[in-house]
């Protein structure tokens, strides 16, 4: 085999797409070869031209903190840099003033360190706190957007039969289809189940996504963006199987008009 | 999506590699985006895009020594981890598929998992933009069977009922015009 074939394998390699035999060969030779690593370095950075021209997906802020949490819980290991030691002949004197100074060294090391440790794990759970309430604040940032909206509608659900005492706002755009809901004085779901919202158009119900509760029996929910080209005049809530389901079978909890 | 002047994160990963979180988390931000537009368009499924963005950010806490500028920019650093990630699960994902219902002619690859299964209608309708609306169908079509669906060339070969050295001469051809596009126009941004 010539060079040139090797290169153009060095190309198919970057691609991922060399397979069986031709893939053992070249990757032989590769470890081998500085040329064909240039080139699998050069078409790796041409290949990134390909994710850049799809349209971006920013990930969701709390992946960010999800990372940036477990990355505050990992110390670093950092490899030391070797450092050269100079061979020197030592006379006595020095040899002993250099034990008590060691001693001394390792003295104060240890309660540096100490309080090293110390400072880092603050230093850690600073970080954490930092991440969550990067997150929080990314939500609220998103509710106060979404809020400032002039076409959203407030929407008062009241409490039914199974719950009276439970009510809830639901904040609606039916411009873009998005809306948040918050609601309070709901028990929590027993086991296997959840709540489930409904957007009604007329008397077809669309499901609106599936929440839970927080120990104080309130729920701040974003719903999922609905589908296009129906008007919904009214929301429920009803206890579904958890997962959710396409049509609700539940009991009715909370229910609401958009006015 | 612009391109990040290489640079910075170089530099970023120098102090990554000293411990500093705070040049993790500007890292993150700075490409955290592509990582992730990346997985999405490979697994089509956002929560397993999610878990490659995780595992790649991860390990360049754990590995940013090991980073090197003689072998790439960091992009394509990242893009490289994201992409071995993605594939493997991908192909473990295809493996799973194939199990469950064994295909009625065992030589066909299971098609890709379908778009609106899975992802949001932005996802859905991800299609390749900029410079690459420069390739001819045909070359674009195998470089992203390859590069993000994780085919290799007698798979491709095999879905596009074509002879392998068709395969082999499109790929070529369309990388060669992908590196062309980015020495006219180098630290290219998308057009």
């Amino acid at each position: 085999m010539n060079h040139d074939q090797s290169l153009e394998q060095a190309d198919l390699y970057a691609l991922g797409a060399l397979d069986g035999r031709e893939l053992a060969e070249f990757e032989a030779h590769l470890a081998t070869c500085a040329i064909c690593t240039e080139r699998l370095r050069e078409t790796r950075e041409a290949l990134v031209t390909l994710p850049r021209s799809l349209p971006p997906v920013a990930p969701p802020p709390a992946l960010r903190a999800r990372i940036v949490e477990r990355v505050a819980a990992e110390p670093r290991v950092t490899p030391a840099p070797a450092r050269r030691r100079p061979e020197r002949r030592r006379t006595r004197v020095i040899w002993w003033a250099g034990w008590a100074g060691l001693a001394a060294a390792a003295a104060l090391l240890l309660v540096v360190n100490a309080q090293l440790r110390a400072t880092r794990q603050e230093l850690q759970a600073l970080q954490g706190r930092v991440a969550t309430l990067q997150t929080v604040l990314a939500q609220r940032e998103e509710a106060l957007r979404f809020l400032s909206d002039p076409n959203v509608r407030y929407v008062s659900l009241g409490g039914l039969k199974p719950t009276p005492e439970a009510s809830a706002w639901l904040l609606w755009n039916p411009t873009s289809r998005q809306g948040l809901l918050l609601a309070r004085g709901l028990p929590a779901a027993p086991p296997g189940k959840a709540y489930e919202l409904w957007a009604l158009a007329g008397s077809q119900p669309v499901p609106a996504g599936v929440f839970g509760v927080d120990e104080r029996g309130r729920a701040l929910f974003r719903l999922p963006q609905l589908p296009a080209g129906q008007t919904f005049d009214a929301f429920a809530v009803t206890l579904e199987p958890a997962g959710g389901v396409p049509q609700p079978t539940g009991p009715m909890h909370l229910l609401g008009k958009v006015l | 999506m612009g391109t990040v002047a290489p640079d910075v994160s170089v530099r970023l990963l120098g102090d990554i590699a000293r411990g500093d979180r705070d040049a993790f988390a500007r890292f993150y931000d700075l490409h955290a985006a592509l990582v992730h537009t990346f997985a999405l368009r490979v697994l089509r499924e956002p929560a397993e895009a999610e878990e490659v963005v995780q595992d790649v950010f991860v390990q360049v806490w754990r590995q940013a020594e090991t980073y090197s500028r003689d072998r790439g920019t960091p992009e394509a650093w990242l893009i490289t981890m994201a992409r071995s990630r993605g594939i493997d699960k991908l192909r473990s994902r295809r493996r799973r598929n194939q199990m469950v219902r064994p295909a009625e002619n065992p030589d066909r690859l299971p098609e890709p998992i379908a778009l609106e299964s899975a992802s949001g209608p932005a996802e859905a309708r991800a299609t390749l933009g900029g410079a690459l609306t420069e390739l001819p169908a045909a070359q674009r079509s195998v470089l992203e069977l390859a590069y993000f669906d994780g085919l290799t060339q007698s798979e491709i070969a095999a879905k596009l009922g074509e002879p392998l050295g068709t395969v082999k001469t499109r790929m070529r051809s369309g990388l060669e015009r992908l590196r062309g596009m980015l020495s006219g126009h180098s630290g290219a941004e998308r057009a």
